[in-house]
């Protein structure tokens, strides 16, 4: 798939913008600060409704954005992307909104539009298929658990409404079920009946869990069979890279979602004594973690900088190959000023990867430098300037 | 914007009766003065027809002794009509879902409105609810069927759920609303787990 069009309204330092995309590699050079980053986050918002960059959606809209006469200012992203089964035209509004006082406050609503028709904002994920790679991905495989999470979270959400829809229940679930525990703990509520008060949040908890868990395994499984190799090639003769999803509890070797849910189920009751005490839900997806091993060797810890480099690169191209294996389309790729944090072996690759055919990539880069000229003759350049683009 | 704090310009009523105003949900300060204004100028006899709605509301509106519903005396008109159908209780989160209900014409049983629904987070939690004094009325009436009809989400799936686990041993009927299609729409634009949930509870023709 790929995005022909890209229109902005008042969406970071962009006041209005209307471009036309090209299906193979663009290319987004210009200076800092100028505007790059926002185009790529426009498309990862529009394909995951979040932003990678800042927590609160009001943080999107221009800061000098006006709005029309009586309505607060607002930024708008909209695209029409050519699939296999036809074109779509998906439309993300967020508004500021106004506190009584007619100020503006820090909440803002989110419209969210596919073809036209209003739609909720979960409806979105998985119409434009992305894999975005930034320079705070290159901490993947050292950083925070929850990043890995993440990364597993993001690709499957985009190739399964089903996966993003349980993975929503499921947060709420841990939501209501952390403050009953947390109510106990701090004595809020007398802790009577525990059992019988769980009961529900226990249930729903392990069969939302038990599925996550079970497509999670399965993503595993299938980037096995794709970054082993791939590793090896970008790394240059290492031995292959293996991916182990970690639970907190013992799977025994369970991998079907049924099974898996009532294991979940065991160990939660298992753990009940340790989750009253500590007021929160201890064990399920939300909690596990993702370690990447060459040899013996878990790369987390003991990784050289450049390996955990080719780490992230690895399971960035890997994501995108997942999805192509399972959805038959190419995701659009985002490579935000990646290739000058690779060295030239690296940066090879990933260039090499990204000229394959269906296959549309937006990268960007401070400067023309990185590329060589046959690369930059066979692809579309634009300048990004002070929130405009101009060919070439 | 407020006209009620230093160097007053306005009479002080009205500065009144406009911050009055700009409390409620979705009145701004432009509303609230153009509503204060209004009723300024218009006939004495509305402002206080107004007036009268609103003590009437604090001082008259009360819960319906039997299904919790708002109402006006001891029993809601629904409860006190003796043609409604005994036998069966609907089970709804808010008064205004009986509402609902209603409006669709096909339902001609009683109700019992919870008033919430379950929500550790929100710090509600079962005794907040109506839930022992519908378990009450099944026990004394002669109730047939329940029918939870509370929200097809998280929070009211769990009230369902502990609202099936206490009716159980009382032996009777339990019965859960489905969930669908909405009449009018395109299968080909419902989200998944909707039309899954239309295909698991398919019935025969």
């Amino acid at each position: 798939m790929y995005v022909s069009q890209l229109s902005l309204r008042d969406f970071r330092n962009y006041q209005r913008l209307d471009l036309h995309l090209d299906p193979g590699i663009t290319l987004l050079y210009g200076p800092n600060a100028a505007g790059k980053t926002s185009l790529l986050e426009a498309l990862y918002f529009l394909a995951t409704t979040r932003s990678p960059r800042v927590s609160a959606d009001r943080d999107l809209v221009r800061w000098d954005a006006v709005g029309e006469a009586g309505v607060t200012p607002f930024a708008r992203v909209a695209a029409e992307v050519q699939r296999r089964a036809g074109r779509v035209r998906l439309e993300v509004i967020v508004q500021r909104r106004a506190d009584e006082a007619g100020q503006l406050s820090a909440a803002s609503t989110k419209i969210v539009r596919i073809d036209r028709r209003v739609v909720r904002a979960i409806d979105l994920v998985g119409q434009l298929r992305v894999v975005l790679f930034t320079p705070a991905d290159l901490t993947l495989a050292d950083g925070p658990p929850s990043e890995r999470r993440r990364y597993l979270d993001i690709t499957l959400s985009q190739l399964d409404p089903h996966y993003v829809r349980t993975l929503a229940h499921y947060q709420k679930l841990v939501q209501q079920r952390n403050s009953l525990l947390r109510a106990w703990r701090e004595r809020r509520r007398p802790p009577r009946a525990v059992d019988e008060e769980l009961a529900y949040w226990d249930q729903e908890l392990a069969a939302a869990g038990g599925y996550l868990l079970a497509e999670r395994l399965r993503a595993v499984r299938d980037l096995n069979g794709i970054v082993g190799p791939l590793f090896q090639a970008i790394s240059g003769g290492d031995a292959p890279l293996t991916i182990a999803y970690l639970p907190g509890f013992d799977l025994e070797a369970a991998h079907d979602s049924g099974t898996l849910a009532t294991r979940l189920g065991e160990a939660l009751r298992a753990a009940r004594p340790e989750e009253l005490a500590r007021g929160q839900t201890l064990l399920g997806p939300h909690r596990d973690d993702l370690a990447f091993t060459v040899g013996s060797v878990n790369l987390g810890r003991y990784g050289s900088r450049g390996q955990q480099r080719s780490v992230t690169l690895t399971l960035k191209l890997g994501e995108a190959r997942l999805m192509r294996q399972r959805s038959g389309e190419a995701p659009v790729l985002l490579l935000d000023d990646v290739l000058s944090e690779l060295d030239a072996m690296r940066r090879a690759h990933l260039l090499e990867a990204i000229r394959q055919p269906e296959q549309q990539t937006l990268l960007s880069a401070t400067d023309l430098s990185d590329f060589n000229p046959a690369f930059l003759a066979a692809i579309t350049r634009l300048r990004v300037e002070d929130g405009r683009v101009y060919p070439g | 914007m407020t006209f009620s704090r230093g160097e007053c310009l306005i009479a002080e009523p009205v500065a009144r009766l406009i911050e009055e105003f700009s409390k409620l949900p979705g009145i701004g300060p432009k509303t609230a003065s153009r509503l204060t204004f209004y009723l300024l100028r218009a006939e004495e006899e509305q402002a206080r027809a107004l007036a009268q709605a609103l003590l009437d509301l604090r001082e008259r509106v009360t819960l319906c002794t039997r299904c919790y519903n708002i109402t006006v005396g001891e029993l809601c008109p629904i409860c006190a009509n003796p043609a409604r159908d005994q036998t069966r209780i609907c089970v709804v989160e808010e008064p205004l879902d009986v509402l609902a209900i209603e409006r669709t014409g096909v339902y001609r049983g009683l109700y019992h409105v919870l008033h919430g629904h379950l929500a550790p987070l929100e710090g509600i939690y079962r005794e907040n609810l109506k839930i022992d004094e519908l378990l009450a009325r099944v026990r004394a009436e002669p109730v047939d069927e329940v029918i939870l009809a509370t929200n097809p989400n998280t929070e009211g799936e769990a009230t369902a759920f502990l609202l099936l686990r206490d009716l159980a041993p009382l032996g009777v009927r339990v019965t859960r609303i489905s969930r669908g299609l909405p009449t009018g729409g395109d299968l080909e634009w419902a989200d998944p787990d909707t039309l899954g949930a239309a295909l698991e509870g398919r019935r025969e023709l």
